[in-house]
């Protein structure tokens, strides 16, 4: 399998603190992979790179084995990733609005987009909501219509930043439940997550991040998965896994 | 909402395309007296009627008209301040000086007259009398030509005024005028103001027809050479129509009040 | 008493009778602010939504400089306005003194630093998340700013009342640059000057009368949009 988007020698600091030391990321369509790290590690900054949001000091971006410059590449990667916030932003506007947002962005016909939008709804069992207002949801619902928001979209890579912080049992295990649903051979999935029950049963791999270095982390011992494919390795982070261990 | 801010924006871009100066009209810089008198509202029509011109008055003090005349912001000047107006003529900032008419001033005061000028003829003796009483008297303090007038009579008392009684309001004419009449003091106004006002104020003439407070008008036209677009034949058509018989008949009969209010002198045999 | 009974009484007499002269000054009022109010606002808009999103050297300074233009006097606006459209100023040659532009032009500085502040602080006050969210579901960078705006359009429609407000209503750079010219640059508040001066308080009153009106229903827009700010956020 060969990676679609590849980000290494990501470099980013804000003022004299290191955050990203020179950080690998490659990610590959049908995977799943989990992101750890103490809180203030710099998990977010990293998503948001990948979304293109951020802007790093240093990176070398490849989509699909190109080589591109940071200003097409930041393009490309708005287009084609969606970053999910931890506190999913809604737009004070319908459900119906918010989830067609992108859709409207990317200016497909009207007809076209309230099928798709239908579609997503359905696929959060929130098709009952369309046309209430979006603020007026609880933060499970808020969460859920942000999913349908991004996959409505059919990006290529999809980064959840802590998507069940601060939710009860019932929705956090939701949230997993509709993600698994919304997971596809072509869609890359990137979360950032402490859920133990995430990071046992989700990912095929586990990324840890550390004192601004990234480390592959084998899934833990009692998990049903296989060990992880060779795609996403922290290239940095290799002789220190030997240190650790 | 895109589409709606779209449409916003692009209303917002029309209209301000849209503002687009028009055809400049002759711009006349007068006093405050004048144009509050109401004569200016009966003769720039029929100076329209006869000319086509129209006329945006600009009324302010005699100082700052003589002062947007310099800066070259008017084209032609209504004004009543003859010192003043030399030493413009003086510098080269006008040209072709014409006198136009008279009006006067009149000293008012209150009915109990504390400085006992009622009746009086002479001005100067007056003013004597407001200081030596040290009776309130209400200056207009703005370098108007009422104010200018003013000062010339109390040097002529050699006088200089100043103390509790003596107040400059820095205002317009009518403004003093309701000042005085609450202060119970004396003051110097044109009498086509005090006319308009004659009736809401509690004050008197007290001394009138003395020549020192005669009023004389000028028309001066820009000097062009200064400013080479300024409209100086436009200038030249007003100043030439309101010396003519018509424009001098007009400022003869117009009546405030029922009262005449300004004497033409351009032409003095009518 | 008796007189400002009477006054008032005559003063509606003008109004509700159609006097054209008296809505004449009120249409150029609404005229010159309008256009004014229309090219601040955009303006103000961009200025207000760079200065929130983006770092740069100076931001400071420019932030002070706009809370203290704030109570920049109109009078002091106007004053330096004629001297720079004078014809014996630097921009003489453009003949705008004693015109509806120039009074326009004096309500956009009056407005602008107003508009700039609040809608400064209302963007402020809505969350960077917005501006990411749009970003990343693929917005053009001018749309996910117009999203920006929209989120926060209570906050930006009450600056735009406010900076209405202040300039329908001021008098010192009216008066200055426009001259108070009969039927073409005479508005509300000179003409209120002018009448009052004259000693026709009926036709002051008048005029007066419809810029409270118009500062009422301002202000109870205003507080409308403020409250439905402070919803929304």
């Amino acid at each position: 399998m060969k990676p679609m988007l590849s980000l290494t020698g990501i470099h980013k600091r804000f003022g004299a603190r290191c955050i990203l030391d020179n950080v690998d990321v490659h990610l590959a369509p049908g995977q799943c992979q989990v992101l750890t790290g103490r809180n203030g590690a710099g998990k977010t900054t990293l998503l948001k790179i990948i979304a293109g949001l951020e802007r790093p000091e240093a990176a070398q971006v490849a989509i699909d084995g190109n080589e591109r410059g940071w200003r097409r590449a930041r393009s490309a990667l708005r287009r084609d990733v969606v970053y999910l916030h931890q506190y999913a932003y809604m737009f004070d506007a319908s459900v119906e609005y918010n989830v067609g947002y992108g859709l409207r962005a990317a200016r497909l016909p009207p007809s076209q987009r309230r099928a798709r939008v239908a579609e997503a709804l359905e696929r959060i069992d929130l098709l009952h909501l369309a046309g209430a207002n979006a603020r007026t949801l609880s933060g499970g619902e808020r969460q859920r219509v942000a999913l349908a928001r991004a996959w409505a979209l059919q990006p290529r890579v999809m980064l959840l930043d802590e998507p069940t912080a601060n939710m009860d049992r019932e929705s956090r295990e939701q949230t997993w439940f509709l993600l698994r649903r919304l997971k596809s051979d072509e869609l890359c999935v990137v979360v950032a997550t402490h859920d133990g029950h995430a990071i046992a049963t989700l990912p095929d791999i586990e990324l840890h991040l550390d004192n601004g270095n990234l480390f592959p982390h084998a899934v833990d011992t009692h998990s049903h998965r296989p060990t992880p494919g060779p795609v996403a390795t922290g290239s940095a982070a290799g002789p220190r896994l030997e240190e650790r261990g | 909402m895109y589409r709606l801010m779209t449409l916003v924006l692009g209303a917002a871009l029309a209209l301000t395309s849209s503002i687009a100066g028009a055809a400049t009209p002759l711009r006349l810089a007068t006093t405050t007296s004048t144009d509050n008198s109401g004569l200016l509202d009966v003769l720039l029509p029929k100076f329209k009627k006869a000319t086509g011109i129209s006329v945006h008055v600009i009324a302010v003090g005699t100082g700052k008209a003589l002062r947007l005349g310099a800066n070259g912001d008017v084209d032609v000047l209504l004004v009543h301040a003859p010192p003043a107006e030399m030493k413009y003529m003086h510098a080269g900032h006008g040209v072709n000086r014409r006198k136009v008419m008279y009006n006067d001033f009149v000293i008012v005061g209150p009915a109990s007259d504390p400085a006992g000028i009622k009746g009086g003829k002479d001005a100067v003796k007056a003013f004597e009398a407001i200081a030596k009483h040290h009776a309130t008297f209400v200056s207009r303090g703005d370098d108007s030509g009422t104010n200018k007038k003013e000062l010339i009579l109390w040097k002529d008392a050699h006088i200089k005024p100043s103390g509790k009684w003596y107040r400059a309001a820095g205002q317009g004419m009518g403004k003093v005028l309701q000042i005085a009449g609450e202060l119970n003091a004396y003051t110097l106004t044109d009498r086509g103001t005090w006319l308009a006002y004659e009736d809401k104020v509690p004050l008197k003439i007290l001394v009138q027809g003395d020549a020192r407070l005669f009023n004389p008008y000028h028309v001066i036209a820009v000097n062009p050479n200064e400013y080479p677009d300024v409209d100086y034949t436009g200038a030249m058509q007003f100043i030439a129509w309101l010396t003519s018989v018509p424009g001098q008949r007009a400022i003869r009969d117009y009546r405030l009040h029922g009262k005449q209010l300004f004497h033409p002198t351009a032409i003095t045999k009518q | 008493m008796h007189e400002l009974w009477q006054a008032s009484q005559h003063a509606m007499v003008l109004l509700f009778t159609g006097n054209r002269d008296l809505w004449e000054i009120i249409g150029i009022s609404f005229s010159v602010s309008l256009k004014a109010i229309v090219i601040a606002t955009p303006a103000a808009f961009a200025a207000a939504f760079v200065l929130a999103y983006t770092r740069f050297r100076g931001r400071g300074v420019v932030m002070s400089i706009m809370n203290t233009s704030l109570s920049l006097p109109a009078v002091v606006v106007g004053l330096t306005l004629y001297l720079l459209l004078s014809r014996s100023g630097p921009f003489g040659d453009l003949r705008l003194l004693f015109t509806q532009t120039a009074m326009t032009i004096g309500q956009v500085i009056l407005a602008f630093p107003l508009v700039f502040v609040m809608s400064h602080s209302a963007i402020q006050s809505g969350q960077r998340a917005a501006w990411e969210t749009a970003l990343t579901l693929g917005a053009s960078p001018i749309r996910a700013v117009l999203t920006v705006l929209y989120e926060v359009r209570f906050g930006l429609i009450a600056a735009v009342i406010a900076g209405f407000g202040r300039i329908v209503a001021e008098v010192g750079s009216s008066m200055m640059v426009g001259g108070n010219i009969a039927h073409f640059t005479r508005n509300i508040p000179t003409a209120i000057a002018l009448e009052t001066s004259k000693g026709e308080f009926a036709q002051g009153i008048a005029l007066g009368f419809v810029l409270l009106v118009l500062a009422f229903g301002l202000n109870i827009g205003l507080s409308l949009m403020q409250r439905k700010g402070g919803v929304a956020a």
